[in-house]
């Protein structure tokens, strides 16, 4: 019987084919296998006898790709040598899943953190800002040796003066920006929009052009010119339907019509995801306006000028404005920042070393585990290599072997460090409230970017290299004849098992710094944000609206409103008192008045004392459930044609009035009226670095405000109410816009969400370092417990009982730990005084904490020490005595 | 080891002994089948070409190219008879295992 014969794959056949081109029997190795099929075929299925092919294909590629050589032979020696040496390590380290998975998980666990802080780092100081040539965009800000900071904000008519004298320097398109919150009315409900006033060449400094339409022209810094606007892309979309042919139309805000000139691509919404831009305009006063310094300047550097050379040339002008202007600039400088070091928010670098240093302690743990690790791995492989260098193996083949090894280890631990810190960031975006976010410059792209991908690998080369040293000292420089000569029990000289106990000790004493910190930091908060902050959070709801000046001019018209509100949201069901004030406790806005007493004039040139300054309505002490301590609160009799007074604070009465004679003493806000104090009020912790802020009240009658925020105190859910209060307010003015409609809890919430950051990162980066360090020492008993089964097999033989050799080995297990936790306390001690240096004073650090921890850290070492020594303990002395 | 002519590994041997066994028949096809039944040997189909790589440059087998076959895609078969060296260093092992054989019956004997 004749059969044809059956193909198999063509294209596998050509691949092999192709892959063994440098084979000598080439042909015949195909020519046997297509034979070899053939006869599979006649007795299988063809299905199965193809797949045969294939899988017979592969193993002879993967053997013979071995063998495709570099074309010259130093090469092709060197090649083969590196491949030799690789596919031995491999072969070595397939053969210990369980010792390559610890090291895996220890590296991803101690790399992943790190990337994950870098990537924090990198998001939000090194590349904050996603914008076009990011480095050339620069920052003018103001200095004085008054200060200790300096001061982003410059005065109308300073910017006006650096504009003119720096116009054709180093710096170009200078541009001013002032906050502008618009309330944006059209066909929906009234909405407050972020936008910003801009002086012209504020998108030429970004090198932004719009999507449609234009930038604004010069000419449009003129009152006559500026109703203008320019939309985001997001505000586009959202409210007018990206409309193609919105540019032209005219738009309501704040009362008044403006006329869109473009739209801006959504890759541009700077600063703080603005969404709407108007021409920043100068009013009559604005030239020569030096005292209220309120706007941000940006700009760009020329072409072919330097950073120096901008800042030599703001200095000049420095200079020249404070001789020229000495009662106002007398002491006033100027320095220029690029715009990522000039917006970087003061606390976080400080904040942020704190996490890189605590990575940094997680990984140089996670290292000590890993040598010891690969130590270990060493002694067992000593006598192999001994036999080795016998035989005439060259020490840099073991040594290269070695670092091979710890290479190889690292970059299959790269992807499970990158998952870990793509999590950690993922988890960090998504805890944070978005409404935050806009205000962290940064936070936003916050990822895995080619700069952390590179960090990661920067971090594994470190890793690879510091775990790899010292085994790769110890296999090169391990004497030969006392390793053959030894009876077995490797790795049990001296040496070896002094750095094995150094690696424990200071795995300790690195994890007790980074306990402490963490509990520090945790529980300080904790007692921060349940202890009595002054007022009552729970129950309340706020939302606030900014009352535009074309429909609210004088203060009148405000009171009105104020007032009006009030009747209204009284009315509505669940309402148990309503208040109307500038600022509620945490919220991210805060006013500050210079105040002066009555009989105390200023001596001269000193600065007159700065106090929180709110203007409240008759029920505020009430809606908050603040103390009035003594005299008495406001009432709707403390009008504006009535007696000026005011409520100080206990903080301020203790500060300015230390006799206690506070009642009926005058006071003057900012040159104002003199003001008779008629009550203490308990003191409110507004923000958390603060504490307790000496402040002044006023009745919000005889001091009205633009800005307010509205409070209602419940007995039920807050939020239950905002359906009703909406509807409340729109009854007043159904134009008025009503914004950051949250309860006071959130409020407070959202205000201290930094913390409970900190604490929670720091919480972590401990309990990956308690970890890994308590498996180290774990790991390094059981095998010093091993090296040492005939010894105690002779202790027991000759009548050592169970406790005897319990004792034995936990007395190693507790020298250990005591030399780790004592190293470890005074660098628990050291770490505290920075952290409450660099934390605002609100982390205190605490020798009993410290003590208790050590305590904590040393029962729970010994105890994973107590674990090999019950072992060895339980070891039958005869099977002991056999062991070689 | 080279003074006393080419040493021989196991596997080496083993392909050998086939391969005298095969008598004139012996390609790679077969001297694989064989091992694998009277050896008791799975060799996989890459070490084996090796091995016979190794052999054939050490003298110890020879190749001759047979006429094309249709099964085979129309390739030769490449036979592969024993050299006299290769008999020499079959004898030579053969020898030194008798030599180490002798005198350990009683031990080897019945375990």
């Amino acid at each position: 019987m004749t059969r044809l014969p059956s193909a198999p794959p063509a294209r596998v056949e050509r691949l092999l084919g192709a892959v063994l081109a440098a084979a000598p029997y080439r042909d015949d190795i195909l020519g046997d296998l297509r034979e070899s099929f053939e006869d599979v075929a006649r007795r299988r299925s063809l299905w199965y006898s193809r797949a045969w092919y294939c899988g017979q294909s592969v193993r002879l590629m993967a053997r013979y790709a071995w063998r495709l050589r570099p074309a010259t032979p130093a090469r092709r020696h060197t090649m083969d040598r590196f491949l030799i040496d690789l596919r031995f390590v491999v072969r070595g380290l397939i053969k210990r899943p369980l010792f390559v998975a610890s090291i895996v998980v220890t590296l991803a666990l101690g790399i992943g953190a790190n990337v994950a802080v870098f990537g924090v780092i990198d998001a939000l100081l090194i590349h904050p800002f996603d914008l076009r040539d990011v480095d050339r965009i620069v920052m003018p800000i103001t200095t004085s040796p008054k200060w200790t900071g300096h001061r982003e904000t410059v005065s109308s008519a300073d910017f006006l003066d650096w504009r003119r004298d720096v116009q054709n320097g180093a710096i170009e398109h200078l541009a001013a920006v002032d906050w502008w919150d618009a309330n944006l009315v059209g066909r929906d409900e009234p909405e407050r929009v972020l936008g910003f006033f801009v002086s012209p060449g504020f998108f030429q400094a970004f090198d932004a052009s719009p999507a449609m339409g234009r930038v604004f022209l010069p000419e449009e810094e003129i009152p006559a010119n500026a109703k203008r606007v320019i939309l985001s892309d997001g505000l586009w979309k959202r409210r007018f339907g990206a409309d193609p042919s919105v540019v032209g139309k005219t738009i309501l805000a704040d009362g008044e019509q403006w006329t869109v000139v473009g739209v801006m691509p959504a890759s541009f919404s700077f600063p703080m995801r603005a969404e709407l831009w108007a021409p920043l305009v100068f009013g009559e006063k604005a030239a020569t306006n030096r005292a209220r310094s309120y706007l941000t300047a940006y700009g760009r550097l020329a072409r072919g000028h330097s950073l120096d050379e901008a800042r030599a040339q703001m200095a000049a002008i420095a200079q020249r404005l404070a001789r020229d202007y000495p009662e106002t600039n007398a002491q006033l400088g100027s320095q220029v920042l690029t715009v990522s070091r000039g917006m970087a928010d003061v606390g976080v670098p400080a904040v942020l070393a704190l996490w890189q240093a605590a990575g940094v302690f997680v990984l140089l743990i996670a290292c000590a585990n890993i040598a010891n690790l690969l130590l270990a791995r060493a002694a067992e492989r000593e006598r192999e290599i001994a036999i080795r260098l016998a035989l005439g193996s060259s020490r840099g083949r073991v040594v290269r072997e070695s670092f091979l090894e710890s290479a190889l280890l690292v970059l299959l631990s790269m992807p499970f460090a990158l998952s870990v810190a793509w999590l950690a960031l993922r988890v960090m975006h998504g805890l944070m409230p978005a409404r935050i976010i806009r205000y962290i410059a940064g936070w936003d792209h916050m990822g895995l970017d080619a700069w952390t991908i590179g960090a990661a690998f920067l971090c594994a080369a470190v890793a690879a290299l510091a775990s790899a040293t010292l085994p790769a000292l110890h296999m090169s420089f391990g004497g030969v004849s006392d390793a053959l000569k030894a009876d077995g029990r490797a790795g049990a000289g001296p040496g070896r098992q002094r750095v094995r106990r150094a690696l424990v000790v200071a795995e300790i004493a690195l994890a007790l710094p980074l306990l402490v910190a963490a509990v520090m930091s945790a529980s300080t908060i904790t007692k921060f944000l349940t202890s009595w902050q002054g007022y009552d959070p729970d129950g309340v709801l706020t939302m606030r609206a900014s009352l535009p000046a074309s429909r609210y001019p004088d203060a009148a018209s405000q009171t009105r409103f104020a007032s009006r509100v009030i009747d209204e949201l009284t009315t509505i069901p669940g309402a148990r008192a309503v208040t109307v004030a500038n600022v509620v406790p945490a919220l991210d806005s805060n006013w500050r008045r210079p105040i002066e007493i009555s009989g105390r004039p200023l001596d001269g040139r000193a600065k007159a004392p700065e106090v929180d300054y709110r203007a409240v309505s008759p029920q505020y002490f009430d809606v908050l459930r603040m103390p009035v301590l003594s005299g008495r609160g406001f009432t709707t009799a403390d009008r504006d044609t009535g007696e000026p007074v005011a409520i100080v604070s206990e903080a301020m009465a203790r500060k300015f009035w230390p006799d206690g004679a506070v009642l009926d003493s005058r006071i003057r806000i900012a040159n104002g009226p003199w003001l008779r104090v008629v009550g203490i009020s308990g003191d409110v912790v507004h923000d958390w670095f603060d504490g307790q802020q000496p402040t002044v009240y006023r009745p919000l009658a005889q001091a009205p405000i633009d800005t307010v925020t509205i409070a209602i105190r419940t007995d039920g859910d807050p939020m239950g109410l905002v359906a009703a209060a909406r509807a409340a307010v729109a009854r007043v003015d159904n134009q008025q816009p009503l914004f950051d409609i949250m309860s006071e809890r959130s409020v407070l919430t959202e205000r201290t969400i930094s913390l409970k950051y900190i604490a929670s990162v720091m919480a972590a980066f401990a309990g990956i370092a308690l970890l890994l360090a308590l498996l180290g020492l774990y790991a390094v008993m059981t095998f010093l417990v091993a090296r040492r089964v005939r010894e105690i097999g002779v202790r027991m033989a000759l009548g050592a009982s169970q406790r005897d050799v319990v004792r034995l080995a936990l007395s190693q297990a507790v020298r250990l730990t005591a030399i780790g936790v004592a190293i470890g306390a005074l660098l628990a001690v050291a770490l505290g005084r920075a952290m409450e240096a660099g934390l605002l004073g609100i982390v205190s650090s605490d020798i009993r904490l410290t003590a208790a921890l050590a305590g904590v850290l040393a029962l729970t070492a010994v105890a994973a020490g107590y674990i090999p020594a019950r072992r060895a303990a339980s070891v039958d002395p005869m099977t002991a005595l056999r062991t070689e | 080891m080279k003074s006393q002519g080419v040493y021989l590994g196991e596997l080496e041997q083993l392909i050998l002994l086939t391969v005298l066994r095969l008598d004139g028949d012996a390609y790679a096809n077969p001297i694989g089948e064989a091992l694998a039944s009277s050896a008791g040997r799975r060799v996989a189909r890459g070490a084996l070409y090796t091995a016979l790589e190794r052999l054939e440059m050490k003298g110890c087998v020879r190749s001759t190219m047979g006429p094309p076959v249709a099964e085979r895609g129309g390739r030769p078969r490449r036979y592969f008879t024993v050299t006299p060296t290769g008999l020499a260093a079959l004898r030579a092992s053969r020898r030194v295992l008798l030599g180490l054989w002798t005198g350990l019956e009683s031990k080897l004997g019945t375990p």
